[in-house]
């Protein structure tokens, strides 16, 4: 509601107007009296329903406290619902005449926001459970957004949204996947904060679909999004060079919630977190590092997590050592940055210091030499044809000795038990 | 009562069962490294800080058997009995014979099985001693590259730290392999010794045991002994070391009682020397 902030003329001019309206509909008559005892006369009985279109008993019970109590209490019913038709109701109300209440008449601003977003467009198309104003904020009795009893209140919203995107059915039907995002946002870290909530990322009366690239949510807005709350992240990571394609729309590129996760991001610490120090390098990162569709794409080869895990570096950690590095250690974590940016830890001038934060002391031999390397005899490197010798000559050693070895001892074994057998 | 002949003092006992313990450990810490996800280095990987202690207990270990190497290289150079072990352990000419007539013999090639007499360290036993030296050094020097490599890189390039690592892992390989393929035949699973030869606990070799694995030994013993009868103690001196014979039963000088481990041990061995040389009644 935000609008009404901003827009205080607005507001003002509305409700400068509205004494017109009021004159006008006094002296229309009865049925557009600013009183709405005549209205209420029938509409407090809870029992009052009527059929809708489609044969569902829908009640047209109006609790009057909870109107007069309401944001709109002062109004008279008419101003909303003004297509009802005074001949439907004076035969009694067997003529069902009402249209849906226009909020926009006074709330042009939210509406205008409402048309471009998701849920509107999801009702030109006749979803039926697509959310209109009513369905988030209430029906008469709608109180401010700062009211902590409203239901568009934070702490309210994600039960408001709830009622839909936590049904089964609904998630299902609608093909919003098949985990409720509402749960696995109770459990995240933003959710126990209590003060980010669904509208806090997806947006209000402009929520987009995820395709729609205005969205909020939309791939290449994502770091935006999650900016307003984590700016300084977001400043690194788009100088980055994750963020570079991601802002080229390179779909494989990772954003904000590729590595974090969407609704249900953890805490760093928590191991459930797939940027806990435990999972980085061996599902985080080798997820598209170790992926064939994205090595190939990008010329990146797999190699680089495969040496890791030969490394000892590689070895320790996936023996559950923390100490021993992984791929944020060397690569940064928001920052990283292609070997070649001067910036890049990785960046041959900038190695040995990046070695030197574990390895105090190290010299500059730290950084000569390739570090993500499978040793072959036909690499490029004279250290990796060395190893790659030194392994060729170590195995056929292996197989000569042992296998001598094991010969000998099989015949020395075999004759021992032929002679020692009872005759 | 069955001639005993001392194959190792306890000093050497002492030397192989540490050797013996800290080689299981080096070869389980590192190659738990090597095969984190292996099911036998759970225990390892599912302690807090177990990689950690895991490289610590590598490194402790590595350091034991460098100093118990040592302690040999001085055990051989100024004891009597270590010049001795050193001189009878250079391989030669009959060793590379001793092994083609093996060879022959289990091929059924020499008809009947020819009867080998071997020194007293065989070429199965030189071969390995020689093995372990190398593997120590090997070991060793890889090992204290791959441990100080901050210093090491100060003078040398980073490929050569890749190379001691493959070295390290390789070597530790072809060690392992050796002691189970060579050194458990040859003194657990070889049909003559199986279950064990106990001289790594006992210290002794039966005639037989030498008869099979050290033949020309024993003939050398028993010419020295001939003609000779004196006491164990004096023939200590004159064996200059070299006695193989030990005395089984201990002259008790009166008012010396020795000590309650060594009576007892004493009651348990005469009791059974009765029951073995018991004729019935």
């Amino acid at each position: 509601m935000k609008w009404r902030e901003k827009g205080t003329k607005t507001w003002v001019v509305l409700w400068g107007i509205l004494p017109l309206f009021l004159f006008i509909g006094f002296t229309a008559g009865v049925v557009w009296s600013k009183d709405n005892s005549m209205c209420l006369g029938c509409h407090q009985d809870e029992s009052l329903s009527k059929q809708d279109a489609s044969g569902r008993k829908l009640s047209l019970f109006v609790p009057e406290t909870e109107f007069k109590s309401s944001v709109h209490g002062k109004l008279s019913c008419s101003d909303c619902h003004t297509k009802v038709r005074d001949d439907a109701h004076a035969e009694g109300g067997k003529k069902a005449a009402d249209k849906k209440v226009d909020c926009a008449a006074c709330h042009a601003k939210a509406d205008k926001e409402y048309q471009q977003g998701l849920h509107s467009k999801m009702i030109m198309k006749g979803m039926e459970r697509a959310a209109y104003c009513d369905d988030c904020h209430g029906k008469h009795n709608i109180v401010p957004s700062k009211n902590p009893k409203s239901m568009t209140h934070p702490s309210n919203i994600e039960k408001t949204c709830n009622r839909c995107h936590s049904d089964v059915q609904f998630v299902k039907k609608h093909a919003l996947g098949a985990s409720i995002p509402g749960d696995l946002f109770k459990g995240s870290v933003h959710g126990k904060t209590g003060e980010v909530t669904c509208t806090s990322c997806h947006g209000s009366h402009n929520l987009r679909s995820l395709i729609d690239p205005k969205s909020t949510i939309f791939r290449s807005n994502i770091p935006q999004t999650c900016g307003a709350c984590h700016p300084d992240i977001t400043k690194q990571f788009v100088e980055s060079v994750h963020g570079l394609l991601a802002a080229r729309g390179r779909e494989d590129s990772p954003t904000c919630t590729t590595c974090h996760g969407i609704h249900g991001i953890k805490a760093k610490i928590d191991p459930d977190s797939p940027v806990n120090e435990r999972r980085i390098a061996m599902t985080t990162c080798p997820q598209c590092h170790a992926a064939e569709r994205i090595s190939k794409e990008y010329g990146i080869t797999k190699e680089q997590v495969k040496s890791y895990y030969a490394s000892f570096h590689g070895l320790s950690y996936r023996g559950g050592d923390t100490y021993s590095a992984n791929c944020a250690s060397c690569h940064g974590v928001h920052d990283i940055r292609s070997s070649s940016d001067s910036q890049s830890m990785i960046h041959k001038d900038n190695l040995q210091k990046t070695c030197g934060s574990c390895h105090p002391g190290a010299s500059e031999n730290f950084a000569k030499g390739k570090i993500h390397v499978v040793a072959s005899i036909g690499g490029e490197d004279f250290g990796e044809k060395v190893v790659g010798w030194v392994r060729i000559v170590y195995i056929v050693l292996i197989v000569m000795v042992i296998g001598g070895l094991t010969l000998f001892n099989f015949t020395d074994w075999l004759r021992k038990t032929i002679e020692k057998r009872p005759s | 009562m069955t001639k005993k002949y001392l194959r190792m003092t306890l000093n050497e006992r002492f030397q192989h069962v540490n050797l013996f313990i800290n080689f299981t450990l080096l070869v389980i810490t590192g190659f738990a490294l090597k095969y984190p996800e292996a099911f036998w280095v759970s225990p390892i990987t599912d302690v807090p800080l177990g990689m950690t202690f895991r490289g610590f207990l590598h490194r402790l270990c590595g350091v034991l058997t460098l100093t118990l190497g040592g302690y040999h290289i001085l055990y051989c150079a100024f004891t009597e009995r270590g010049r001795q072990i050193l001189k009878d352990m250079i391989p030669g000419l009959k060793d590379a014979k001793d092994l083609w007539e093996t060879l022959k013999n289990n091929l059924f090639i020499n008809r009947p099985a020819k009867e080998i007499k071997m020194g007293r360290f065989n070429f199965r036993e030189k071969l390995e001693y020689l093995g372990l030296i190398w593997g120590t050094i090997v070991m060793t020097v890889t090992g204290f590259i791959l441990w100080f490599k901050t210093e090491w890189l100060l003078y040398f390039p980073m490929w050569t730290y890749d190379v001691a690592r493959a070295i390290h892992f390789y070597e530790a390989i072809l060690a392992t392999l050796t002691i189970i393929v060579w050194h458990f035949y040859s003194v657990v699973f070889n049909p003559d010794i199986y279950p064990m030869n106990w001289a790594w606990i006992t210290g002794n070799l039966t005639e037989h045991e030498m008869k099979e694995e050290h033949g020309l030994e024993l003939e050398k013993i028993k010419a020295g002994e001939k003609g000779k009868l004196v006491e164990f103690g004096e023939a200590a001196a004159v064996g200059g070391g070299r006695v193989y014979t030990i005395p089984r039963e201990k002259v008790e000088k009166e008012g010396e009682k020795g000590s309650p481990l060594r009576r007892l041990y004493g009651i348990v061995q005469s009791f059974n020397e009765t029951i073995k040389n018991w004729k019935g009644v």
